[in-house]
């Protein structure tokens, strides 16, 4: 080991002594900046990658659909199109609107989706979100509403509601004499994917009465798609505008594609937080910087002997850079332990703050989470890693010049 | 690194000293057939302290053969440490030359020519005895079995057996500045020079660290510059000189 080195690990880690004071507190600065890092990183992380499972779990990993949002008058001749692309495992056509509600008194209008009963297990596992009721219930009669929409009508399982057509209205505009009759359906049960979006107000019923009530005949508004797990979605999309017909105007958008405004936002947030808490190490690195000056001046008389010993000023200021260098090295190392260890018991931690405060409907209600996610990803941990060590290692850049321009005879010479 | 500077006896065929001893020597005879491992020529130091100019150096010269050991004494603020800072290339003079076994001095040089033993003991805390003695060897560059080896052996020498792990704050003076000669002899230099160092230590034990530097360089051929205060040290040596008025001189 060249002797900088060597001799930065000792004044940190001296022989047969314990831990020194300063070491301690340098280190515990840098883990405590990483710990936090990697705590809000992947707590951010987790709640990107939640919305991505509950997005790609309602609605599969890619959507196809008439890019001006029109219609798909030949669903059937498409299907085979779409699933005979490789890596697709599922595709289901859907048919999604506005349109009026009531129960009893209430009125509300939610987003209708008509759904294939036949396919949509394929792409979805609906059934895992209802509860009560079943999606084996659902026909042409029948209707299952999101949670909260169910609980804003007060509406319940067997409950009749009432479902009226945009084309009701157009009928009514027009004092046709044929109208377009509300229909009268029951609900067989009430769902929760735990995306505010869809559990705010929507309403399931199947893609026969949602054509009806739209008037669109066969036709629908597009597909979900299921892929292979692990797939490269970007890869698949390419692959269906390939073999997508010409002129239909029909194109495939991952699911990033259809959020890309919410995950823009939730990235620029996340790179925000990096930024800010960064601040932390920054500051960690600063007292690194005053520690190490410190050292610096205590140690002049040594600083100078290793000048006599015949060590050139560059090989002293490596000693002292390297000092900040294992600072963070180490710190980071402890800062990733406990980061992760933090993040190993969060929801144990939560409940007992939560419970301590009295506050746990409140952060429930709040999150829509029971659990806080997290999910570290490997490109946070890299970046985390390379910021700090780089920033720790230039915190030792001062002390270092200080120590180098030390002339040898003035040193010694100090008292 | 260059021969001229390596330890071995067969390497001084280097240089010249025929030519080097008449012209430098303050006692020409001392150093008579040997090689001359240290020769300064008319060193000159001013300090400026304000407006105030002090020549502490106004011409020194002197030439040290190799095994010959040489004492400096002077009032204090005579300019001793100051012409062995001139001498070890830690400073510069502001005239005179230098050479360092027939070469001018690199600061390259230093860790394989020079060891040096100083009032203070300098030893680095967060080390034990024998890392001090082996840092020596680590700013050199060469760190191997051979070497520890060597200071084991040079602190068993310097009557450390048994304190090689022992940090110096678990080290009395006497100890601490026998580990200090143990670095100094580390990388078997050509020259020692030593300021004072018996300043800090009881007389008893300061007489005791002369002799082991007397001893060791005899033994080993390596030449030593020894600034003292004390008479019965310097007569050990085989030359004993003076400085005053900015210039050596004997008695
Ligand atoms: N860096 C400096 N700037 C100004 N004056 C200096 C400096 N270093 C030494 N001096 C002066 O030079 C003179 C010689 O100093 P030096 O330390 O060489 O004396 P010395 O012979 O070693 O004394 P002592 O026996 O007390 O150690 C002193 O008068 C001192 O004040
Ligand atoms: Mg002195």
């Amino acid at each position: 080991m060249p002797w900088p080195l060597y001799l930065a690990l000792k004044q940190l880690f001296p022989t047969g002594r314990r831990f020194p004071f300063f070491t301690f507190i340098s280190v515990t600065g840098v883990a405590l900046g990483v710990a936090l890092l990697i705590v809000v990183m992947s707590v951010m992380g987790g709640f990107g990658y939640e919305i991505h499972r509950m997005i790609t779990d309602t609605q599969g990993e890619v959507q196809v659909k008439v890019s001006d949002g029109g219609v798909v008058e030949n669903p059937a001749d498409l299907i085979p199109v779409i699933a005979a692309v490789p890596g697709v495992v599922g595709v289901t056509p859907y048919a999604v609107g506005l349109s009026g509600l009531m129960y009893g008194e209430k009125a509300s209008f939610p987003q209708i989706l008509g759904i294939d009963l036949k396919r949509v297990e394929s792409v979805v596992q609906l059934n895992r979100f209802i509860r009560p009721g079943s999606l084996d219930d659902l026909d042409d009669d029948t209707v299952i509403l999101s949670v909260q929409l169910a609980s804003s009508l007060g509406a319940r399982l067997g409950d009749k509601v009432v479902l009226y057509s945009p084309l009701f209205f157009k009928d009514a505009m027009k004092k046709n004499d044929e109208v377009m009759l509300p229909r009268e359906l029951r609900v067989v049960g009430v769902f929760e994917v735990g995306h505010q979006q869809l559990d705010s107000n929507t309403a399931i019923v199947t893609l026969r009465r949602m054509q009806d009530l739209y008037g669109l005949g066969h036709a629908v508004h597009g597909f979900n798609v299921r892929l292979a797990p692990g797939a490269d979605v970007d890869a698949a999309v390419a692959r269906f505008n390939a073999a997508l017909p010409l002129g239909t105007g029909l194109k495939a958008y991952s699911w990033m594609d259809s959020f890309n405004d919410f995950l823009w936002v939730l990235q620029m947030e996340k790179n925000m937080f990096f930024f800010l808490l960064l601040f932390i190490v920054i500051v960690a690195a600063f007292s690194v910087t005053s520690s190490l000056l410190i050292s610096v001046v205590r140690k002049t008389r040594e600083i100078g002997l290793l000048g006599a010993l015949g060590g050139r000023p560059r090989d002293v200021a490596i000693c002292f850079c390297a000092q900040g260098l294992f600072i963070g090295t180490v710190g980071t190392v402890l800062g990733l332990a406990l980061g992760l260890g933090v993040l190993a018991v969060r929801n144990d931690l939560i409940h007992t703050l939560t419970h301590l405060t009295q506050r746990e409907d409140v952060f429930q209600k709040f999150y829509q989470l029971s659990q806080l996610p997290a999910h570290t990803a490997g490109a946070d941990v890299a970046k985390i890693v390379v910021f700090t060590i780089v920033i720790s290692t230039l915190a030792g850049v001062i002390p270092a010049w200080r120590a180098s321009k030390l002339k040898p005879v003035e040193a010694l010479r100090s008292e | 690194m260059s021969e001229n500077l390596s330890s071995s006896p067969a390497a001084a065929t280097n240089v010249q000293p025929s030519k080097l001893k008449a012209e430098y020597c303050v006692t020409p005879g001392a150093s008579a057939g040997l090689e001359v491992v240290l020769s300064a020529t008319a060193l000159r130091k001013n300090y400026l302290s304000g407006s105030q100019r002090l020549e502490v150096l106004r011409g020194v010269d002197l030439a040290v053969a190799a095994g010959e050991s040489v004492s400096i004494r002077g009032e204090s603020g005579s300019g001793k440490s100051t012409l062995l800072n001139l001498l070890s290339g830690l400073d510069t003079p502001d005239a005179g030359s230098l050479l360092w076994s027939g070469r001018s001095p690199h600061p390259k040089d230093r860790a394989r020519f020079l060891g040096m033993v100083f009032q203070s003991f300098y030893l680095i805390p967060e080390i034990d005895a024998l890392a001090n003695v082996l840092m020596a060897a680590r700013i050199l560059g060469v760190l191997g079995a051979a070497q520890r080896a060597r200071a084991k052996e040079l602190l068993a020498l310097t009557g450390l057996v048994g304190r090689a792990a022992h940090l110096p704050a678990q080290l009395s003076g006497g100890e601490r500045q026998r580990v200090a000669v143990a670095r100094a002899l580390m990388n078997s230099p050509r020259l020692i020079l030593a300021d004072e160092p018996t300043g800090n230590l009881d007389e008893h034990t300061g007489d005791s660290v002369v002799e082991l530097l007397l001893s060791l360089c005899r033994e080993t051929q390596t030449a030593l510059v020894l600034v003292t205060h004390n008479a019965a040290h310097a007569q050990k040596t085989s030359r004993q000189l003076f400085l005053h008025d900015g210039k050596l001189s004997y008695g």
